[in-house]
This record gives C-alpha cells, structure tokens and sequence, in this order.
C-alpha cells in the first residue's frame, strides 16, 4: 500500500517535472545574449546621446531661477551671456551634478566656462545617466 | 565629565586665508560640500514635501549671497568656520526640523515675506499678513 502510493507519487511527480522542466539549452542561449547585450553597454560607457544631453543642461540652465531663459542657448558662456558670477556657477555645477547622477571634481568644475564646456563633458563622462 | 560630551570635536583652525581669492577659494569649496551634502538634510529631516532640493540650493546660495561683499579674509575665514558648524549640526541631527523650517526655508521674512514664493507647503497661504503689516490698504 505504502509502495503503490510511493510509486504513483514518483509516478506523477516526474511527469509534473517533465512538463515543467525548461529546456536548458535554450535558457543558456537567452541568458548569454542578455549578458552580452549588458556588458557590451557597460563597455561602450555612456548611453545618452549629445541631442539628449544639450537637451538635459538646458533646461537645467533655463529652469534655475537666476538665469533669463532667452539667452540661453549651447554656445552661451556662463560669465559674459548668461551674467553668472562664481558663486552661481558652482550652483549650476551642482545642479548638472543631480541631474546627470555625476560627481564632477572642483578642477573640472572650475575648468567649465561656458554650456558648450559642460555638454562636452558630460557627453565623455562614462558614468552620466 | 568629559565622557559625557559625545559629539566634542577638536577642530584647530589653521594657519587661515593669506589672500583674499584663497579665502574666496574656501568659500566655494564650502559651498560645494554644503551641496553635497542637502540630500542627506533632506532625507533625514524629510523635507521632501516642503520644497525642492534645486530651491534648497538656491536658498543657501543666497545665504551665502548676503557676505559677499566682504573682502577681508579674516572675516571670510570665520564665516566659513561658522557655516561649517552649521552645516556640522544639520547633519548630526543636532538641529530640529522646525529650526530648518524656520531658518532657511521659510527665513528671516517669515509669512509677512512673499508667502507664494515658499514652494509647494505654503501654497494655501494668503497674501493676508504681508498686506496687514505693509498698511490699511
């Protein structure tokens, strides 16, 4: 009695698992494309295109309050368009910070002068979101 | 007695700014590191619904605003100083959300200020007590 319950239980528990069982020849294959679409993402470093990053820093620049939304544009330099003193420069560095996920060293950020500069940047950078 | 002052830090000073674009240097960098640093303030006192964190940097870029016409290094030193113990106890917790509330996000003009401007908390304010106080208009 103990036996024939056994046996139909083996019975149907290897045709439960027949039924279920997922082939893995093709899960490995699957699962190989999607690592090698991942790294081959990861190794070509940034995802964001230039349009998306101009795109991105100007409404940045446009959306901070000291700013005049007319003149900014993707040539505007910071000190003699846009009339930025220093220490709204560093505001606006902090703010392309959040926006893009960066940390940008105080070189760098000294370095960038106009919106050119920080698109530049921001494009080569390979961690920006 | 001394076992009892947990959060005692010994902070020297140094030797200080010899010119006035290196003092002006340690304000920027403070600057940055306060920046740095208002995501934690905001998690922490959870501000999130109070205003913004672009409009909590304006808002201490223009504390920073109100001395910047200084131009003895000293007194950039000691404004530093002071800022980073300021800045020292919004992230110890040491300070409270009201004192926050009251001293940066509201600041000094209170509601008699120009209450619209407050963000997103305020927004149900009346302009009521800035014209009481402005006069019998």
């Amino acid at each position: 009695m103990q036996a024939a319950r056994s046996s139909t239980l083996r019975a149907l528990h290897s045709a439960v698992l027949q039924h279920l069982r997922v082939q893995p020849a093709q899960i490995g294959s699957t699962w190989g494309l999607f690592r090698a679409i991942s790294a081959e993402a990861h190794a070509q470093g940034t995802c964001l295109s230039r349009s998306q990053v101009a795109d991105r820093v100007l409404s940045v620049l446009k959306s901070s309050a000291k700013v005049d939304p007319l003149t900014v544009s993707e040539t505007a330099s910071f000190q003699n368009d846009l009339q930025l003193d220093t220490l709204d420069q560093v505001e606006i560095m902090m703010a392309i910070e959040d926006e893009f996920a960066l940390e940008i060293p105080d070189a760098d950020a000294d370095n960038m002068k106009s919106t050119k500069d920080v698109i530049e940047y921001v494009v080569s950078h390979p961690r920006a979101k | 007695m001394a076992g009892l002052i947990k959060n005692l830090r010994v902070t020297k000073t140094g030797p200080g700014s010899r010119s006035l674009e290196e003092a002006q240097q340690r304000a920027t960098d403070f600057f940055r590191e306060a920046c740095r640093a208002l995501p934690s303030i905001m998690e922490r006192y959870n501000l999130y619904e109070v205003i913004t964190l672009s409009d909590l940097r304006s808002k201490i870029a223009s504390e920073f605003r109100k001395h910047h016409h200084n131009t003895n290094p000293k007194v950039i030193d000691m404004l530093v100083f002071k800022g980073r113990e300021e800045l020292q106890y919004c992230i110890d917790h040491s300070k409270q959300r009201h004192h926050l509330l009251t001293q940066y996000i509201v600041g000094r003009e209170g509601l008699t200020g120009d209450v619209l401007k407050l963000g997103e908390a305020f927004k149900g304010e009346s302009d009521f007590l800035k014209n009481f106080y402005r006069g019998n208009n």
